[in-house]
């Protein structure tokens, strides 16, 4: 196995429904034996890409390969590719049928012999938990089972590439934390090539090694799921990733990479290669700010006093907006605001460090 | 009201009684029914399958004329399938007019419309994701549309208990065709015809009453056949 | 010779409450259903016994082959059926309905069969569609009541030679107060008085059968163009039905109509009908038997249609065509004329 080839690779891929561009150049590189996940907000294009990627759609144009094959145009050769991969729908449906005959199709349908599928899928019935279900009509099964039974059916057939839209989309938390366990445990055992859509930006950092980040129907940035995080390259993707603060600003000075930001009334340091006069967005996440009760507490480069607007407290952890001139979130410990008493209108001072600020070229 | 109550007394009497004549009769009426519309099922569940999965010019209007041929009177199917083979017809030579091949051609064209229409009905009423996941499995088109069709059974097998409704109660066709003869074509309803031209009312009734006993008897089995 | 022992063609000349009997006329040739009969449990035992075979067996493979048997086995039974119904040799006859309906053919049927080992197929039908499916060649032989059209049939190349076996005939029948006061006159003269009086209501079959042949005889000897008494008036009902429903119908409104004897008694005790003419030269009804010509369409089974011709004209059936409805209606129903034209 040569790990220089990708298994998927597209190149220009778009589509066209309805006179709408749903899918624009789309330019992937899916490597064997890495999970990868597709995270944009619904209606970005996930679905169609997956579809394509499966070779389910033509594409209206691009190519897609497969394992460095040309594999867009040719029906017989579609169907073969399609063979070593599964795909398993957002809203599954399953066959009108036991749960066995269900899981048993897939084989059946690439020729497997009836006592190899029967061993086959013991163990598969096993490993999604339905053992005891597998004379049950699939029909009867609630949402959770009917997604094990959807997994079931595709991992059945051993595929090289495991295709996942919203494993986890309409199901209740404990359904959600069985799924993932279970795709974990796929990943382990088979170490299958995994292309997950999501719009769930904590299941992908869970679950995968590397995502993409899909947006009105390109593909805005892909990489290392803590590179994506962190250094969005767009305002669009900055609010997606969950960059809570976002400064507009103008670089008045820059000087070995460090760079001062003009905004309305502040200035805030930060790392960047930017030139002086250029329209930034600067972000900074919130957990990276910190509070203090007095300026000389701390080392950061950026300090600003300003009064507290609200406190939202969810479980551990609080939400504290401050006004500042400009409106700065911090995620605190519950903890650390009983410690401060911080409470609504009274005085603090944020601050962060110059490398905590991702600072993004305006367009 | 008389005659309706002899008449029901007459049919359980010849039910009970296990006559043999209206047995016989019965047995002819259930034998062209099944025949026909298994020949049709065998010609009109691919032909529903074909015109479901593909998309060609004109399908939306055959499917029009298709729907609008269930109601094509029998009588026309009648007169159509005597021109075909009487002997001065182009299938003359055949030797198939007034013989139950007759009706069971005649019975046949007139059913393949219904079991063909209601079996692309039953194919488009299954979830659009079924088509999509069976693919994705690696189904090739056939196997996806054997998988779809096996999905759509329930709704395909309300189609042909339409059809052997409609074919074990025509009797247009089947007295055109078939000629009522005697122990060779006569069905229950050219039978009921005969008797009521002869004013033998009871015996038509009772023969009627036989005809929706039959009817029921065929249908409970395919419903509970359903439910399996 | 055929034989009269066969319990099935006594039954059908004895007559439920004075009428012949339909039902034993309907069925007669296969005795399968009698085994039936015989062993009333046998399809349930076969068929549990079948299904516990079937549940028994877990492998879907061999499921699957069973249930490709079954329906092969369904197709081929009913084929089967359709098969065994379709006889080696068949003679396929059109009658008028009055020869049906009073059931002599009934009664002939089985005997013509068994002295020539042939399956005789009777369809029964006006002598207007008999003639056309004769002249289609869809029938090997007609047996009709209508001399001019038998006539020209034969000018026309398509029948053979038209030979009398039978005849009686025709009646004006009508309500027992005899509203037109028509009783005993001649027939043309009878319609005449029905034309010039205009209340009295008449049924005509109006379906190009004998009957109608005959009727529309009537009204030009009695001086009218039948187009005229089809335009007349609102008494004049067409029908356009067989000899029974025209019967019924005329029962219904109370008119008269003209019928044959044959169907007219078969019907009788249900209709407040009784003859009002039943004499004049005109009324005569004579059935004859024309083979089809084998020139006119080379399928024809001329030999077995000149079977058929020589058994009606026989001695022996000729006496019982003769004898055939007496017991029943206490008259006779035909006349035998073996092959010449009554006067």
């Amino acid at each position: 196995m040569s790990n220089a080839q990708p298994i998927i690779k597209t190149t220009d891929l778009g589509q066209r429904l309805n006179g709408r561009d749903v899918l624009r150049n789309i330019n992937l590189r899916i490597d064997r034996g890495e999970v990868f996940a597709l995270i944009g907000p619904t209606g970005s294009g996930k679905t169609t890409l997956l579809r394509l990627l499966d070779l389910i759609d033509s594409p209206s144009q691009g190519k897609v390969y497969f394992d460095g094959t040309d594999v867009t145009e040719s029906v017989r050769q579609r169907l073969e590719t399609r063979r070593r991969m599964a795909f398993v729908l957002q809203k599954p449906v399953v066959f009108n049928t036991s749960v066995y005959e269900n899981i048993a199709y897939g084989l059946k349908w690439r020729g497997m012999s009836r006592d190899n599928i029967r061993s086959r899928l013991d163990e598969v019935l096993e490993m999604v938990d339905l053992a005891d279900f597998r004379k049950r009509n699939a029909r009867m099964l609630s949402g959770g089972e009917v997604q094990r039974v959807a997994i079931a059916r595709a991992i059945a057939t051993e595929p090289e590439v495991l295709l996942l839209d919203e494993p986890t989309a309409n199901l209740d938390p404990v359904s959600t934390a069985k799924i993932e366990e279970l795709i974990t445990n796929i990943i382990q055992r088979y170490h299958t090539t995994i292309v997950m859509a999501t719009h769930d930006m904590s299941q992908g950092q869970r679950l995968a090694d590397r995502v993409g980040m899909l947006l009105d129907g390109e593909i805005l940035q892909t990489g290392d799921w803590r590179e994506v995080f962190n250094t969005p390259q767009s305002r669009e993707m900055a609010n997606f990733v969950g960059v809570e603060n976002i400064i507009d600003g103008v670089v008045q000075s820059s000087e070995n990479n460090v760079v001062t930001i003009g905004t309305d009334d502040s200035v805030i340091e930060a790392v960047s290669d930017c030139a002086a006069g250029e329209q930034v967005h600067a972000c900074i996440r919130s957990e990276e700010v910190t509070l203090a009760l007095s300026r000389h507490s701390t080392s950061a480069r950026n300090t600003f006093s300003g009064e507290i607007a609200r406190i939202i407290t969810t479980g551990p952890v609080a939400r504290v907006e401050i006004d500042c001139g400009f409106r700065l979130v911090a995620l605190v410990t519950k903890r650390s605001v009983e410690e401060m008493a911080l409470e609504t209108g009274k005085q603090v001072y944020a601050s962060f460090k110059a490398t905590a600020v991702h600072v993004i070229r305006q367009d | 009201m008389t005659e309706l109550w002899d008449g029901f007394t007459k049919a359980i009497e010849l039910i009970v009684s296990l006559d043999p004549e209206v047995m016989q009769i019965a047995g002819r009426s259930l034998a062209f029914a099944a025949t026909s519309c298994v020949i049709a099922a065998l010609i009109s569940l691919p032909l529903g399958s074909i015109i479901h999965f593909n998309n060609f010019f004109g399908k939306r209007l055959l499917i029009n004329v298709i729907q609008t041929l269930y109601s094509v009177p029998t009588v026309a199917v009648g007169l159509f399938v005597y021109v075909l083979l009487s002997r001065s017809g182009p299938l003359g030579g055949l030797g198939f007019l007034f013989s139950p091949p007759a009706i069971i051609i005649g019975q046949v064209l007139l059913v393949i419309p219904i079991i063909t229409g209601l079996t692309i009905t039953a194919l488009s009423g299954v979830d659009r994701t079924v088509t999509d996941t069976a693919i994705s499995l690696g189904a090739s088109r056939f196997q996806a549309a054997t998988l779809l069709t096996r999905e759509a059974r329930f709704a395909i097998l309300a189609g042909l208990i339409m059809g052997f409704g409609r074919v074990i109660s025509e009797v247009g066709l089947s007295l055109m065709v078939g000629g009522n003869i005697s122990g060779f074509t006569r069905t229950l309803t050219t039978a009921i015809s005969l008797e009521t031209s002869k004013g033998e009312l009871e015996l038509a009734l009772a023969l009627g009453i036989i005809l929706i006993a039959i009817a029921l008897v065929v249908n409970i089995t395919l419903n509970r056949l359903q439910q399996r | 010779m055929p034989s009269l022992r066969a319990p099935a063609y006594e039954r059908q000349t004895i007559g439920r409450e004075g009428k012949p009997s339909h039902l034993p006329c309907l069925e007669r040739r296969t005795a399968l259903n009698l085994e039936v009969r015989a062993h009333p449990g046998i399809y349930h035992h076969l068929s549990t016994s079948y299904r516990r075979l079937f549940l028994r067996l877990k492998n879907n493979h061999t499921k699957t082959l069973l249930t490709i048997l079954t329906v092969a086995v369904l197709v081929m039974g009913s084929l089967g059926v359709v098969a065994a119904c379709t006889p080696q040799s068949r003679l396929v006859m059109a009658t008028t309905t009055s020869l049906y309906d009073t059931g002599l053919w009934g009664y002939l049927e089985p005997m013509f069969e068994e002295e020539y080992d042939v399956e005789l197929d009777v369809l029964y039908a006006g002598t207007g569609k008999a003639l056309e499916w004769g002249q289609r060649g869809d029938v090997d032989v007609v047996t009709v009541h209508s001399k001019s059209r038998e006539l020209q049939f034969i000018a026309d190349g398509y029948g053979m030679d038209r030979v009398p076996f039978a005849y009686n005939y025709f009646l004006i029948v009508g309500p027992e107060d005899d509203p037109a006061g028509i009783k005993d006159l001649t027939p043309e003269a009878a319609f005449q008085k029905l034309m010039e009086d205009g209340s009295a209501s008449f049924v005509s079959r109006g379906d190009d059968s004998g009957t109608h042949s005959k009727e529309k005889a009537i009204w030009a000897a009695a001086g009218y163009d039948y187009e005229d008494v089809k335009n007349a008036g609102t008494w004049y009902i067409e029908a356009g039905i067989g000899m029974g429903p025209t019967l019924t119908m005329a029962h219904e409104k109370q008119a008269y109509t003209l019928t044959d004897m044959g169907t007219y008694l078969s019907f009788k005790s249900e209709l407040e009908l009784v003859p009002i003419v039943d004499e004049g030269a005109i009324l005569l009804n004579i059935y004859s038997v024309i083979a089809i010509s084998p020139e006119s369409v080379p399928s024809t089974n001329i030999e077995m249609a000149n079977n058929l011709i020589d058994f009606l004209t026989s001695e022996e059936i000729q006496e019982l065509i003769g004898e055939y409805g007496v017991e029943e209606y206490g008259m006779q129903l035909f006349t035998p004329c073996a092959g010449t034209e009554p006067e």
